[in-house]
């Protein structure tokens, strides 16, 4: 179908949200919420997208998946270029890609039952003409998120269910059009810690079995240890470090990275006091950001460059990029 | 705001679970007994009285010449604790007395009718109908039969043409001649004047007093060999039917009767499209925002300042009206009410809900998230404003007829109320006539406001404790 199994590829892509100040003035000012983003993610794999709240994930995953339309660069999916879609080009591209939202308790329309939140991507894409069949398809994607018997859930409304179970109904959901990528964001963040570590497994396995690709957005670098093949993080709408999870887990090269890492809770009580090395300071104010490092406010390693003028993304070892003066070769 | 919870509140049970809600409440229970009888009304009315006929009977003054003038309902007597006369008619048709064949070739005829009188009060009116073909004008003569025997000459008629009529209640020179009887009889001059019905059904009494029993009725004609006479005697009571009869001699149960359908069908017909236009409205302005946000704001603004009520009667003096008119004009002018602002900040705060970003990541057109995800969230609490809003465009229309603005044609209780009052009806005593269609205006008004009020209660629990 595609060269070389590659599903999506972003080049240079931003999302700049328009807001006026004040009721006359003509004057418009953007919030650069994501500001140049580059990567590429073959089929089937999975890419975790870390960073502190407010770095632009989640406007990124919604870019990707065109719940809004960028501003510049552009998105290739499947060798096809989906930037600007519109219409039914654009319906095509809604029925290959599938989102699960951060709260499940939202996620779906108080007066649908569950069967009917599940019927009505059928229903918008006419996959599957019969009703039989459209019941078969709910059933069957029902029974994908393990929740049986399929007959106790189907008839219920979303208030009846717990918020695992909804986050489950909201992956059954997302997968029932048969997509090829997925974005979920922040799924688990919501969810009593005793059912983050199932809703993933089962996300994970669904990932495998359907050789989806995933785009997964956490602020938690600890749970993508077991979850991506990618990780890519994420500050202030700029992409600071990407690479094999394994490698960055390993080896983070970002100063930004190893805050993070330090900020990941460790259930070990000597790393504990780690958390200390977490530069103050917050995220800069996306509305029209100075052309430097981002994170140079924050940075302990800070130099002269770093004020002065934006990194480019610089090739630190084979396949891991970091956009920091530190590693540019002189 | 209960009903915009999107996750632990409790959803609607469907309309089943309202329906049983509903009729938890003594007061929509009455309700809606009222609203059943009234849509039975309505319904038996269309059916045995079509409206073409209605309209038809309504405008003409002939169909209805044998009916008391404003003639109280029957069941006002139980109020009296008298009979009171009912109107009776009689016809000569085959009841022919004598038939003498003069030597000229003319027939001398004559009849006798009878009729019992029991009533306790006197008759409104008397008149005769004639239905005749002839060559030459016949000269009729007739007498009146008493009980008592006396027989009295009341009119030496020659025929003005074959469908004449004799109006003995208005004939003066009858009058003075019963006053003069009355005179005579009693040796003095009575203590009532003496008009044609009393003078006719009175005992010779110093007061009016009805003489009860057997009257009869003499005509004695000259007629040619092929003239055809006949005669209809009609003795009008002070009461007709269910419902009384007007000035005109209609009989008010059928504007009554026509008034249900009408103000029911004008009342829940504008309240059903200015609510759902008025939610279309606002649900495009919440939801689109923008420019037509800003321009249908505007409007509604501008609408909220302009006087209604004056421009709805200006409206309707300028052209000349009829009821889906003056509904349209309603409509037009109720449309961008300020209803509106609300609803579009219900749809501007159930747009950001995430099952509505959910639904369009999985490809939902924005017509089909209006239609299926955001109306049914938004309709819940429109509806019983929409059962309340009925009575007030009921009383609208009566209001428009009662300044003589409603439809010419249609009988309606506005217009029922406005004859009454310029034909004086308060003063006369002839309440009847305006309480029967407030009657029954209120009775609407209040089968609409009893199920509304229990509707608003059901969805927006806050009031129950009220
Ligand atoms: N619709 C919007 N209009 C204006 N600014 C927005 C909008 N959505 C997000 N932002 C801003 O963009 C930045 C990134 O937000 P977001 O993508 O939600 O971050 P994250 O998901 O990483 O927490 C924030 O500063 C946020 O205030
Ligand atoms: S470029 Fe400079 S300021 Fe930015 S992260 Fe690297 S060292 Fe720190
Ligand atoms: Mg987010």
């Amino acid at each position: 179908m595609n060269s070389e199994g590659r599903l999506l590829e972003l080049e240079d892509l931003r999302k700049w949200f328009e807001i006026r100040r004040g009721f006359l003035s003509s004057k418009v000012n953007y919030v650069k919420a994501v500001d140049g983003v580059t990567f590429r993610l073959d089929e089937g794999m999975a890419m975790s997208l870390v960073g502190e709240s407010g770095s632009g994930k989640t406007t990124l995953g919604k870019t990707i998946i065109r719940l809004y339309e960028p501003n510049g660069g552009r998105i290739i999916f499947q060798d096809r270029d989906v930037t600007h879609l519109k219409a039914n080009d654009l319906k095509w591209y809604r029925r290959m890609t599938g989102l699960v939202q951060q709260d499940p308790f939202g996620a779906f329309a108080s007066h649908f039952t569950i069967f009917r939140s599940l019927e009505e991507p059928l229903l918008i894409h006419n996959t599957v003409k019969s009703k039989e069949e459209r019941a078969e398809k709910v059933f069957k994607a029902l029974e994908e998120v393990r929740l049986t018997p399929v007959e106790d859930f189907a008839y219920k409304y979303p208030h009846m269910l717990s918020g695992g179970q909804l986050q489950r109904v909201a992956i059954a959901r997302a997968i029932i059009l048969e997509p090829r990528l997925l974005v979920a964001d922040e799924p688990v963040s919501m969810l009593d810690a005793s059912v983050r570590i199932e809703i993933l497994t089962l996300l994970r396995r669904l990932q495998e079995r359907l050789r989806l690709g995933v785009i997964y957005i956490t602020h938690d670098l600890a749970t993508t240890r077991f979850f991506s093949e990618w990780a890519l993080i994420m500050y202030a709408g700029h992409v600071m470090e990407k690479a094999f999870t394994q490698e960055i887990l390993r080896n983070p090269l970002h100063p930004y990275t190893r805050a993070l890492l330090t900020a990941t809770p460790e259930p070990n009580p000597e790393n504990r006091n780690r958390f200390k090395q977490v530069p103050p300071g917050e995220p800069p104010a996306l509305i029209d950001p100075p052309k430097s490092c981002r994170f140079s406010p924050r940075c302990p390693h800070a130099f002269d460059k770093c004020f002065k003028e934006e990194p480019p993304e610089f090739e630190a070892a084979s396949g891991h990029w970091v956009k920091c003066w530190l590693y540019e070769r002189s | 705001m209960g009903w915009l919870k999107t996750g632990s509140s409790k959803p609607s049970a469907g309309l089943k679970g309202v329906l049983r809600e509903v009729l938890s409440y003594k007061s929509a229970i009455a309700g809606i007994v009222i609203l059943l009888f009234l849509i039975g009304l309505s319904v038996y009315t269309m059916v045995t009285i079509p409206l073409p006929e209605a309209i038809q009977a309504w405008r003409s003054s002939e169909a209805w010449s044998r009916n008391p003038r404003n003639a109280q309902p029957e069941w006002i007597e139980l109020f009296y604790g008298r009979r009171l006369p009912r109107t009776i008619k009689v016809s000569l048709g085959e009841t022919k007395a004598s038939e003498v064949l003069r030597e000229d070739g003319t027939l001398s005829v004559s009849w006798v009718i009878h009729f019992n009188y029991d009533y306790d009060d006197f008759p409104s009116e008397i008149i005769v109908f004639f239905n005749s073909s002839y060559v030459e004008k016949p000269v009729v003569e007739i007498y009146w039969i008493r009980p008592d025997g006396d027989e009295i000459l009341l009119k030496k008629h020659s025929l003005r043409r074959p469908d004449d009529r004799l109006y003995l209640s208005n004939d003066l020179g009858l009058e003075l001649k019963l006053e003069r009887l009355f005179e005579s009889k009693i040796g003095k001059k009575p203590n009532f004047t003496v008009t044609v019905e009393k003078g006719l059904f009175s005992e010779y009494s110093q007061d009016p007093r009805v003489l009860k029993g057997v009257y009869g009725m003499r005509l004695e004609a000259t007629l040619s060999k092929n003239d055809v006479l006949n005669a209809e005697l009609v003795v009008y009571g002070t009461v007709h039917g269910l419902a009384g009869t007007d000035h005109l001699r209609r009989p008010l149960i059928i504007g009554l009767l026509w008034g249900a359908p009408i103000a029911m069908s004008f009342g829940l017909t504008t309240a059903l499209l200015t609510t759902s236009l008025g939610l279309i409205i606002g649900t495009i302005s919440g939801w689109y925002g923008g420019k037509i946000d800003s321009v249908i704001q505007r409007i509604v603004e501008i609408n909220a300042v302009l006087p209604f009520l004056p421009i709805l009667i200006l409206l309707t003096t300028f052209y000349r009206i009829d009821l889906f008119i003056i509904l349209l004009s309603v409509v037009v002018l109720s449309i961008f009410s300020l209803g509106i602002k609300g609803t579009r900040i219900l749809v501007m705060q159930i747009k950001s809900y995430p099952y509505i970003e959910a639904a369009q990541a999985y490809g939902a057109s924005n017509m089909r998230l209006i239609l299926f995800y955001v109306i049914p969230k938004i309709l819940p609490p429109v509806v019983p404003g929409m059962i309340s809003s009925v009575p007030g465009f009921v009383f609208l229309e009566a209001g428009l007829s009662y300044l003589g603005l409603g439809d010419p044609f249609l009988p309606t209780w506005g217009k029922i109320i406005s004859d009454a009052q310029t034909n004086g009806a308060f003063y006369k005593g002839m309440y009847y006539w305006v309480l029967e269609p407030a009657f029954m205006l209120i009775l609407t008004a209040i089968a609409f406001a009893l199920i509304g009020m229990a509707l608003e209660r059901i969805v927006n629990p806050k009031l129950k404790e009220l």
